[in-house]
């Protein structure tokens, strides 16, 4: 897993974390998650989802962009 | 009020004795034919999306799915649907499969204003939701089958919890203690993180911790009784305990416990997932298909990390599909929609026969009511713009006459079609409106739209020349209908 689907982080920004497996405890998929816009993906999803060409590109994400913080916390300062 | 609501029916009362958990609402359900297992395997992507969506197109007798054969999760359940049809909304409610809209919504109508607590607390150690209980190395990715419910969502989300939290300057207080449905997004295997805003009760208690600089702990309840998830998500006042109103809305007892910080919570729930706020942090979240069938985008939203997992034996998983209608949102939602509004406007109009606020959350509502004089249906109209669940949703409002069912969209469309004058309608540019309604030019503003289809009245001369056909209705041909249908189902109700 080289780069994130969405907003295409590097790989020492993704994060490993959990590997399902099957009954008799053969690798079935892996769940990643990106540290820089935190998305969660499973690598048994169709491309459309997790192939960053594939997807639509009003999906794109990227982590510089000022996105709306709910409740900001700096209001209480 | 209770003294004015009439009891309920004796098969209610049953129902209502027999279920105590999602467990035996699904045995019930299965015994009517209301929940089938899905056991072909699936992968979490795309399968369970696909089958949630097909088994949600009949919005009247859909079945609740259970999966029980997932890749990647050998010995885990899930189960979507459990409100996704109208049928199962009516036998929680003690009603026979067959049972109309309409006759739920009167039905829900007289349960509303019963404030009689029916509440029984029981030892945390005698809890079956206490049966495995963890306090580290937690991993939501392995003990929840989860998955992606649209595909472009931006992760995995828990969309039918009920979370309690209690008011941190107030903890205390069992009124002010919140039960609400907020979608969850898994973060890390031990964090996620909880959409609220200001306007919600769940709001004001982040807002409270981070500005006194306290702990906000919460409990995350899933797979729960039905009722709860049924009435969790009606509007109530900020002092009024959600249990209460769920177990006064069913007749009988609720049990409830103790969780490991202090919340109360259900006895019987599948799982309770205890949290705390990380006071300050915020994270990305979504976009997430949200109930107007429209993405909600992406934001910064607060934080909550997981310090403790309460869970029954072989926990289900209970989740939800939520996206372009008809889902099992719109059915879990909507006659609780519905009744608030009526209830409002009736203390003024009593002329208000019925409200069907079912579409969207509201986005579109069809009124129901016998006009005083010309213009009056505009009137009642305006009213309902002004209750508190319109003001931000009621976008699109039909107002019909007594003698048109809400509920029956051909005869609300007869009503547009013979009733309707362009001139009877009226726009209102510029209101208040949810901010997650797709249409709209500027987020949080839209434009109000009321279609007076009501027929005309004096001093109102239009229309003198004809008369309506009054085919025969009431109680003797709605019985009639009913027995044409236990017919053609061969005896079978």
């Amino acid at each position: 897993m080289s780069t994130c689907p969405r907003c295409q982080a590097e790989e020492n920004k993704i994060r490993t974390e959990h590997k399902g497996l099957n009954a008799k405890g053969e690798l079935v998929w892996t769940i990643f998650n990106c540290e820089s816009c935190a998305f969660t993906w499973r690598d048994s999803e169709p491309a459309r989802t997790i192939d960053y060409n594939l997807r639509e590109e009003f999906f794109r994400v990227d982590p510089e962009k000022p996105y709306p913080v709910i409740m900001p916390p700096a209001q209480y300062k | 009020m209770s003294d004015k609501n009439p009891p309920l029916s004796d098969k209610a009362l049953e129902v209502a004795r027999r279920i105590g958990s999602l467990r035996d609402f699904l045995e019930f359900l299965k015994e009517n034919g209301q929940c089938i297992n899905w056991s072909e395997e699936v992968y979490p992507e795309p399968d369970i999306r696909n089958v949630a969506v097909a088994a949600g197109r009949d919005s009247m007798n859909g079945p609740a799915v259970i999966f029980d054969n997932i890749a990647g999760y050998p010995g885990k359940k899930m189960v979507l649907g459990v409100h996704g049809s109208f049928t199962n909304l009516a036998l929680l409610l003690g009603h026979p499969k067959g049972t109309t809209i309409k006759e739920l919504f009167y039905d829900i109508i007289s349960r509303w204003g019963a404030d009689e607590p029916l509440l029984d607390f029981i030892e945390p150690d005698k809890a079956p939701v206490n049966e495995n209980r963890l306090t580290s190395n937690f991993n939501l990715y392995e003990l929840l089958p989860l998955y992606r419910i649209n595909e472009y969502d931006g992760g995995f989300y828990i969309g039918k919890a009920n979370v309690v939290s209690r008011d941190p300057r107030d903890p205390d207080n069992f009124g002010k203690q919140n039960v609400g449905i907020y979608r969850i997004q898994v973060q890390a295997p031990g964090e996620f993180t909880l959409l609220s805003v200001p306007a919600h009760d769940m709001g004001r208690h982040i807002m409270a911790a981070e500005q006194e600089g306290v702990p906000l702990k919460i409990s995350v309840m899933l797979g729960n009784h039905p009722a709860m998830c049924m009435f969790a998500a009606t509007p109530i006042g900020y002092d009024e305990s959600e249990f209460a109103y769920a177990s006064q809305m069913m007749g009988s007892p609720m049990r409830l416990t103790k969780s490991g910080n202090g919340m109360d919570i259900l006895a019987d729930s599948e799982m309770v997932i205890e949290a705390e706020l990380m006071n300050g942090v915020r994270s990305f979240e979504g976009p997430f298909g949200e109930f107007p069938g429209s993405y909600s985008g992406v934001r910064k939203i607060p934080r909550f990390k997981v310090t403790a997992i309460s869970h029954r034996n072989d926990p289900i998983f209970e989740n939800i599909y939520i996206g372009r209608g008809w889902t099992e949102h719109d059915t879990l939602i909507g006659l609780n929609t519905s009744a608030p509004i009526y209830a409002a406007l009736i203390k003024d109009f009593p002329e208000v026969v019925a409200v069907n606020a079912l579409y969207q959350h509201g986005l579109t509502g069809i009124i129901s009511v016998k006009n005083r004089f010309a213009g009056f249906a505009k009137s009642v109209a305006m009213r309902a713009l002004g209750t508190p669940h319109g003001t931000m949703y009621l976008k699109n409002l039909i107002m019909v006459d007594d003698d048109v069912d809400p509920f029956d969209l051909n005869e609300v469309m007869w009503a547009l079609s013979t009733r309707t004058r362009a001139e009877d309608t009226i726009v209102i540019p510029n209101m208040p409106m949810i901010p997650i309604d797709p249409a709209a030019e500027v987020a949080g503003k839209g434009h109000r739209l009321i279609i007076d289809a009501t027929s005309f009245m004096p001093p109102d001369k239009l229309g003198g020349d004809s008369k309506i056909v009054t085919p025969p209705s009431g109680p003797e041909i709605d019985a009639i209908a009913k027995v044409i249908q236990l017919l053609q189902n061969g005896g079978q109700s």
